[in-house]
């Protein structure tokens, strides 16, 4: 309980910290103004246009990619899956490499649609095709997801490669960013958001037995095909909605779980919470990052998430006596 | 980047026999099969092209009876191109059996300890910092890959080395370096960003002598060195104790096949860039043409080779210009996988 | 690669071609039609005297066009490139056969198969030696590096396709223009800070940047007018994304310069910024003081004086009261 208290503190440490560092220097008096006693001056402006919604993007990107990594960690039992494997960023970026290359779509808000369509169209085929009579078997999902990852990945670089437009707008979106998300790009993903955590924490006890294998979860009374369903389903909405809105970054789905697997051991509950409070202060940690390393210039978060966090997989990794599952 | 590593190689349906197959008959045939498909298409690829070529000038180019543009094409272009795809295949199939068989898990390869990313990255600073030179380029491709592949086993070395620490090593090595090619390939001039993409993609595009010889030579010997491993190699696939009673130094000839295949991914990745999932696909469909009980190197190897020029035959026709051909063998690895998820992996689980 | 290498490592008869194709070379260069020799960074090059059939690769394509050049064959330019150009340029580019996106990935046989009679291009140094044998065993290359300044790639392209009557009219409109400009603003330009904000598509969300290449470096170099520079030997400031919230910052600047289109309206990159509060209340923009230029491209005559035109005509519209 300790810890998740600190790791709580931690998060909230970084949302303040996010609200007070920047590129350009803000008093703390004036970022308080800006939030509770608006005026329209250019300093406020840049507190609540700019600073506020990649703080609220971030903490919700980070709690979705969070959640979704222990959810596919704990489906596959491979406590180095990713969220990605799914073919949630191969269907995201297939998706808006077609709307920009060849529908002429510009535009983050245009963007997330098509990225939040693709992810999900192809994870659910993803779903049918890891479906036999038997059930879903998280391995034939796992592989299907690879193989239609790679043929999407093969029509997504043939469009790209012949069309300098398409390619110049996706170099950027490839790199995962939250900033430059206003609120309004962010409020329809919410709901999706929402359900996806309700759904996460629902099938957390179910995935425990799990854990155990089948056969024992069976005997507890779980409903093996429905607890892989909700699950798929809700790594879907979460890492989708996060792919829409910031682009696909990587790691912090992959990485967070993992650790949080080290400081909690094996339950599932706990390891979500330590997910949901740890993912959004690695992305916050390297959005303030991304704004100081640089000075006075920027770099996308998803550039520096891979940058922070690796060192401590790789410290961890070399420290402790590590197993798979 | 292939996901492949999240497979846990215990789950996946391998069929590995017990028994110690012979290179027997079938294999032979099975090689003998391949090599005159290789041969129809190396010969289809050699009279068509975008350049509409008869038959008898190609023949005669061959022999050394034409000049001018129609040398240049068939000498100079198409024939030098058909043999990169032949000798860069099978390398790369013999590279995808080796660690195949030696890690026991049919998704394994290099990229899993940060080769492939570092090789990229090598590569961009090449070619967007120092402008450099087609063997620069391949110099740097190798630096980049082989050195990450080092520093992933050094870092990873502790008290010797544990399968699942170089994989957690190596995932962490290979995040940093993907977002250093990202923010590369962001940073750079369209042009230049694009021609690193095709060259990241796997391309023969206008692959010249020079370069296949380069490759060439050093796969040829490398090929030659696998072959002598492979007998201990097969023996090795029963278990370290099995191979050890018939007198094989595990140890050495795990540590020469390691480098064997990382050197021939190596050559392939150098000369052309990273030309996917061939070695993935290749070791196992001969190993199913050949009906062997394990993976064994020629049918790697022939396979390998056909399906790299096919890829390349592919990739010059099927858009309205010629595509990198690793955009292919993309393709081909997912249906391949495809495939395997319907036959295979579906009756089994 | 030595030419022994070459020759003892492959089959005699291969050998043998490669003589044949020297000797007839030879031949054929003699009996051949008129030829000139010109001048280029891959070295004296012998060129048809009135090339016919030219393909221009990289950089070439716009600035050959602009020139009144028709190129058979070309690699591709960006949508957003071509869509700033005259309507009859874009006629032309559209007519040539296109290749491929970039140089290294162009389809050899087509382009042979094309036959043009002189390949210009523009590309970096180490993509071209990738591609020079082949480019040169289908016809003349001429290859200018990248660092070519524009107005000596226009003289480079001009003098190697044979119109420099095309490139010595606009060379005399550029200085009228450029003189006009001069004559009617030069004191304000003298003692007026400027800034040049740009974004473009492949800019990430939410980041401007100060511009300083491109149109913003005419500008400064050829009209004089203060704008933000790297220091020598530094990166251009323009590789910098800075966040919008800096776009405070810009306060400090008389006159904000800002990309349109030719319609005047602000380019689709730039259309976030200028939706945010913090520009619309930015001083220089409150009080008339952001004028949009259109850019249509930097290599160019052609296109050099659209955008000095755009200046001429945005600078008129300053409030007078300085």
């Amino acid at each position: 309980m300790a810890g998740v208290i600190a790791a709580a503190m931690l998060l909230l440490a970084l949302l303040i910290g996010s609200m007070m560092i920047g590129s350009t220097t803000i008093t703390p008096g004036t970022v308080w103004d800006a939030l509770f006693n608006p005026s329209a001056n250019i300093d406020h402006f840049a507190i609540r246009d700019f600073r506020l919604p990649r703080t609220f993007v971030g903490l919700s990107v980070g709690i979705a990619l969070g959640l979704s990594g222990a959810l596919i960690q704990a489906l596959t039992r491979n406590s180095l899956a990713d969220p990605g494997i799914l073919g949630v960023h191969a269907g995201a970026s297939f998706a808006v490499t077609v709307a920009v290359g060849m529908l002429g779509v510009r535009g983050i808000e245009s963007y997330m649609w098509f990225a939040f369509a693709g992810a999900l169209l192809v994870t659910l085929m993803v779903l049918a095709l890891g479906s036999t009579r038997q059930g879903q078997s998280p391995v034939v999902m796992v592989l299907a997801g690879v193989c239609i990852g790679a043929v999407l990945g093969g029509f997504r670089e043939a469009l790209q490669l012949g069309n300098p437009d398409a390619f110049d707008a996706m170099r950027s979106w490839n790199a995962g960013s939250i900033l430059g998300r206003p609120l309004d790009v962010l409020w329809p993903i919410l709901p999706f958001f929402a359900a996806g955590i309700i759904l996460a924490f629902a099938v957390s006890g179910p995935l425990n037995a799990m854990a155990l294998g089948d056969d024992l979860a069976q005997s507890h009374g779980v409903k093996l095909t429905r607890a892989r369903v909700l699950s798929v389903i809700a790594i879907t909405l979460l890492a989708g909605g996060a792919t829409a809105i910031a682009g696909p970054i990587g790691f912090v789905g992959l990485m967070v779980p993992h650790v949080a697997r080290w400081i909690v051991g094996p339950d599932q509950r706990w390891i979500f919470a330590y997910s949901a409070l740890l993912a959004p202060s690695l992305l916050l940690a390297s959005d303030i990052l991304g704004r100081v390393v640089m000075r006075p210039g920027e770099m996308p978060v998803g550039i520096i998430t891979a940058f922070v966090g690796a060192p401590v997989l790789i410290a961890l990794a070399r420290r402790r006596r590590v197993s798979g599952l | 980047m292939t996901d492949g590593r999240i497979v846990s190689p215990r789950r996946m349906p391998l069929g590995h026999s017990r028994v110690l197959g012979r290179f027997d008959g079938r294999t032979a045939l099975v090689c003998a099969v391949v090599t005159v498909v290789i041969t129809i298409l190396a010969v289809l690829a050699l009279m068509t092209g975008s350049y509409q070529l008869a038959p008898g000038q190609v023949i005669s180019a061959l022999a050394g009876g034409e000049t001018g543009i129609v040398h240049e094409i068939v000498v100079e272009w198409r024939l030098p191109r058909v043999v990169a795809a032949v000798v860069f295949g099978a390398a790369l199939g013999v590279s995808g059996a080796i660690f195949q068989s030696m890690l026991r898990n049919p998704l394994a390869d290099p990229g899993l300890i940060g080769f492939s990313d570092g090789s990229y990255t090598g590569a961009l600073v090449v070619l967007l910092f120092i402008d450099g030179t087609y063997l620069q380029l391949a110099g740097g491709a190798l630096l980049g890959g082989v050195g990450t592949a080092v520093l992933v086993y050094l870092i990873a070395f502790r008290r010797g080395i544990q399968g699942f620490r170089l994989i957690v090593v190596g995932i962490g090595v290979s995040a940093m370096l993907a977002s250093t090619n990202t923010w590369l390939i962001l940073k750079a001039d369209l042009d230049q960003a694009m021609s690193a993409s095709a060259w990241n993609a796997g391309s023969l595009n206008g692959i010249s002598w020079e370069q296949v010889l380069g490759g060439g030579v050093s796969i040829v010997l490398l090929l030659a060195v696998a072959l002598m491993l492979s007998r201990p190699m097969r023996q090795m696939e029963l278990g370290d104790d099995v191979a050890m009673s018939h007198g094989v130094r595990v140890g050495q000839i795990r540590l020469g096949l390691i480098l064997v295949g990382v050197a021939l991914t190596a050559t392939v990745t150098a000369a052309s860039g990273p030309i996917a999932f061939i070695s993935l696909v290749a070791p196992q469909i001969g190993r199913r043409l050949a009906r062997t009980a394990g993976i064994t190197l020629p049918p790697a190897a022939f396979v390998g080779a056909l399906l790299c020029l096919s890829a390349d035959y592919v990739a010059q026709h099927v858009a309205p210009n010629p595509l990198p051909v690793g955009i292919i063998t993309v393709m081909l690895g997912g249906g391949y996988l495809g495939w395997l998820l319907f036959t295979e992996a579906r009756r089994r689980l | 690669m030595s030419i022994q290498h070459f020759c003892t490592s492959r089959p005699a008869f291969i050998r043998t071609g490669l003589a044949a194709v020297a000797l007839i070379g030879i031949a054929s260069a003699v009996s051949a039609q008129e030829t000139r020799t010109i001048e280029a960074a891959n070295g004296s090059i012998e060129i048809p005297a009135a090339p016919q059939r030219i393909a221009t690769l990289g950089n070439t394509t716009l600035p050959f066009i602009d020139l009144g050049g028709t190129p058979i064959a070309v690699t591709a330019e960006s949508d957003s490139d071509v869509s700033r150009l005259p309507q009859e340029q874009q006629a032309v580019y559209q007519a040539a056969t296109i290749l491929a996106a970039s140089a290294d990935e162009v389809d050899m046989e087509k382009l042979a198969s094309l036959a043009p009679d002189l390949i210009l291009v523009q590309v970096p140094g180490g993509e071209f030696e990738q591609i020079r044998q082949q480019l040169e065993a289908i016809a003349p290359t001429v290859f200018y590096s990248l660092d070519t300044e524009w107005k000596a790639l226009a003289d480079g392209i001009a003098d190697a396709a044979n119109t420099t009557e095309a490139l010595s009219a606009q060379k005399a409109e550029f200085a009228t223009r450029l003189a006009d400009i001069q004559q009617k603003y030069g004191d304000l330009i003298a003692d007026t800070s400027f800034v040049d904000v740009n974004r473009w598509s492949s800019s990430d969300p939410g980041t401007f940047a100060i511009a300083d290449i491109g149109c913003s470096e005419i500008g400064r170099d050829e009209v004089g007018i203060d704008y933000p520079e790297a220091p020598e030997g530094a990166d251009p400031l323009a590789w910098t994304s800075y966040s919008f919230e800096q776009l405070g910052e810009l306060a400090q600047y008389d006159v904000i310069t800002y990309p349109v289109g030719a319609d005047g309206e602000p380019t689709e990159p730039f259309v976030p910024v200028v939706e945010t509060n913090t520009w619309q209340a930015l001083p220089a923009v409150a009080s008339g003081h952001a004028i949009g230029l259109f850019c249509p491209g930097n290599n160019s005559y052609g296109a050099v004086l659209q955008y000095l035109a755009s200046l001429d005509a945005a600078l008129a519209t300053l409030p007078a009261a300085e």
